[in-house]
């Protein structure tokens, strides 16, 4: 087996409960030692799919393929995929290095061998000192990390992690999302996350899958999803964005023209370009929009007058009103220092074709 | 008017507490009588009846039988009551509610009518009354208890545990031992206790099950035919102290492992 087959692969997966349809005809691949985060919102079948991974559903059609092997009709405890349950499931009756030991022992583990990984275990992720303790006697955080000591010990192929920060606070959870992330580069394994939380998602991710009702919306880096997002949910889910409606015109050198209430705008072409004519929708970071005093000579560049700035610490989000383009209006960061010098005067701003994705609809 | 009511209801609660006791402490009073008559005045105390009752052997084999049948009836009922409630908790199949209705049942029949049902049955059975018959009609009737019970402590228990169990490797077997098993043992201890408290103080099916061996309250009821004597009150104080430590230790416990986990 080379590096090059995928771990796992979901073919046409689709899961229904009664009339609900869960997943609909869902098709992923996913690499070895890749950190691969689900991200949708509530009810999309994130957790669905991580629960046919790890053999605690069965998809109503469709197969899924372990490491080159069918293993659809496999029950958990054949498969080597461990999962990491949003409330932890730690066994209270047992001890932090009882929990750890526990899937060493049903792998028939001698007793040695438990303990010297259990204890390897345990130092990897500093949880030496509690070895005797019992879960009752844990912190939130110290919780966590016996959940995914446990699920790391028997070295699985595939760890799935199903919104394990969910129950940190704030300040925690970035913390561990540090630590997570880290751990993955060390171990080299291959992680599922699922969240429905876009920061964390960007933050931590190789790659991203956004769900929307059971179908997969977009599938990429975080910066492909951040920057060209394919469609208006993905825009919309994550980040705040601006949101251009306009009339598709055609393609000049590799770019989408488009027009928006009478200016002339070059975006960034979706797989699946629009025909001349048809509404379409574009979407511009708000930190892409750069002020100038003069029109500069970026692909796209409007005159707005500043209506609106709100301070936010280390810059501003400025609004303004472009009234060549029937009082449409932009939302832009700039630095906070920039920030105040604009206002009173009409301001240039300009965007480059490729940082506005035009929106498959 | 918010204090006169919290007046009354003092007064109302201790007088209630006086109602339900008084029996209890005139009965443990007399217990401690020197004479053979029992009532007022008490002239003078002894420990007399105490000693006579512990070097009676035919009232210390009579409890030992007691504690034998309830132990035997607890164990069977445990079993069962367990497999049910396993069985029936979180599924949802055709029959369910019948097979529930059923296990209800043994519960609330009155025990008069259980203990001539079971004696009808078991002659039909060709089964000796005696301690098989008595074992046997305590279980039947405990089950309830033990399963209500542990399906309540199973309902409490996350579904995740178990995946995570299974996710480690655990078939479903290994997961029951390992995990389902030790967070119903509260629930089992406390229905265990339960169960024996109400064999040993059966005395109903006993009666009409029995062979020529009786049990504690049997027995009680056979002395207080040939008259009363502080003798049998003194059994009954022994009875009461053992079954009210018992109890309270037990709903104690029940209620700290409950709270560990
Ligand atoms: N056991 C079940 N029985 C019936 N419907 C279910 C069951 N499990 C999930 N569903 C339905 O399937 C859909 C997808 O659920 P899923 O749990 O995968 O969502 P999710 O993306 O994980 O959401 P969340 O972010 O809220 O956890 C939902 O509409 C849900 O109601
Ligand atoms: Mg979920």
């Amino acid at each position: 087996m080379t590096d090059q087959t995928p771990l796992v692969r979901i073919e046409g997966v689709s899961k229904h409960f009664g009339d609900t349809v869960a997943l609909d005809n869902l098709t992923l691949d996913i690499a070895r030692g890749e950190f691969v985060t689900f991200l949708g919102p509530s009810g999309c079948g994130k957790s669905t799919t991580l629960r046919i991974l790890g053999g605690f559903e069965r998809p109503t059609s469709g197969r899924v393929i372990l490491d080159g092997k069918d293993v659809t009709t496999q029950p958990p405890e054949k498969r080597q995929v461990n999962m990491v349950f949003q409330d932890y499931a730690l066994f209270p009756h047992m001890t932090v290095k009882q929990n750890i030991s526990f899937g060493l022992e049903l792998k028939g583990m001698d007793k040695r061998g438990i303990q010297r990984r259990s204890d390897e275990i345990m130092a990897f992720l500093e949880l030496s000192a509690f070895g005797d303790r019992y879960p009752g006697q844990l912190s939130g955080g110290q919780r966590q990390r016996v959940a995914l000591a446990r699920a790391l010990a028997p070295n699985p192929a595939l760890l799935l992690l199903d919104e394990p920060l969910g129950a940190l606070d704030a300040k925690l959870r970035g913390q561990v999302q540090q630590e997570l992330k880290s751990i993955q580069r060390r171990t080299n394994k291959t992680f599922f996350f699922v969240t429905h939380d876009q920061e964390e998602a960007l933050t931590m991710s190789d790659r991203i899958v956004v769900m929307n009702q059971g179908k997969v919306e977009q599938d990429g880096t975080p910066e492909d999803l951040y920057f060209h997002p394919a469609s208006r949910f993905v825009a919309e889910f994550i980040g705040e964005t601006n949101l251009l409606s306009g009339e598709m015109r055609g393609h000049e050198d590799g770019a989408v023209v488009m027009d928006w209430f009478g200016q002339t705008l070059r975006g960034h072409a979706p797989a699946g370009a629009p025909r001349t004519g048809a509404p379409i929708t574009a979407s511009v970071r708000l930190e892409k929009l750069g002020f100038h005093a003069e029109r500069p000579a970026t692909a796209n560049a409007v005159q707005g007058k500043v209506v609106g700035k709100t301070f936010l610490g280390s810059r501003m989000a400025v609004d303004l009103m472009i009234e060549d383009a029937q009082g449409a209006t932009l939302r832009a960061f700039v630095d906070a220092e920039t920030g105040q010098t604009v206002g009173a005067d009409p301001v240039w701003v300009g965007w480059d074709s490729d940082s506005m994705a035009v929106l498959r609809d | 008017m918010m204090r006169g009511n919290r007046i009354f209801l003092t007064c109302f609660y201790w007088a209630f507490v006086l109602y339900v006791f008084i029996p209890l402490i005139l009965m443990i009073t007399m217990g401690f009588k020197d004479s053979k008559f029992i009532g007022f005045p008490i002239r003078s105390w002894t420990l007399d009846w105490y000693a006579s009752v512990f070097s009676n052997t035919e009232i210390l084999s009579t409890f030992g039988y007691s504690v034998t049948i309830a132990v035997l009836a607890t164990l069977i009922s445990v079993f069962v009551g367990t497999w049910i409630a396993v069985l029936l908790e979180g599924r949802k199949f055709w029959g369910r509610m019948v097979i529930m209705g059923l296990t209800v049942m043994p519960a609330l029949v009155p025990g008069i009518i259980s203990a001539i049902a079971f004696r009808i049955y078991a002659r039909l059975l060709g089964i000796e009354p005696g301690m098989g018959a008595i074992v046997w009609s305590h279980a039947v009737h405990t089950v309830p208890f033990v399963a209500l019970v542990v399906m309540a402590r199973l309902s409490t228990l996350p579904k995740s545990q178990i995946e995570a169990a299974r996710d480690l490797g655990a078939d479903p077997l290994i997961a029951f031992v390992r995990i389902t098993l030790p967070y119903l043992i509260p629930a089992i201890i406390g229905a265990s206790i339960f169960c024996m408290l109400i064999s040993f103080d059966d005395f109903v099916r006993s009666f009409f099950l029995g062979g020529y061996e009786p049990t504690l309250p049997v027995l009680i009821f056979a002395k207080l035919r040939s008259g009363m004597s502080p003798e049998i009150n003194a059994i009954a104080t022994v009875a009461l102290v053992l079954t009210a430590a018992i109890g309270i230790w037990a709903e104690r416990f029940t209620r700290r492992m409950n709270k560990d986990s």
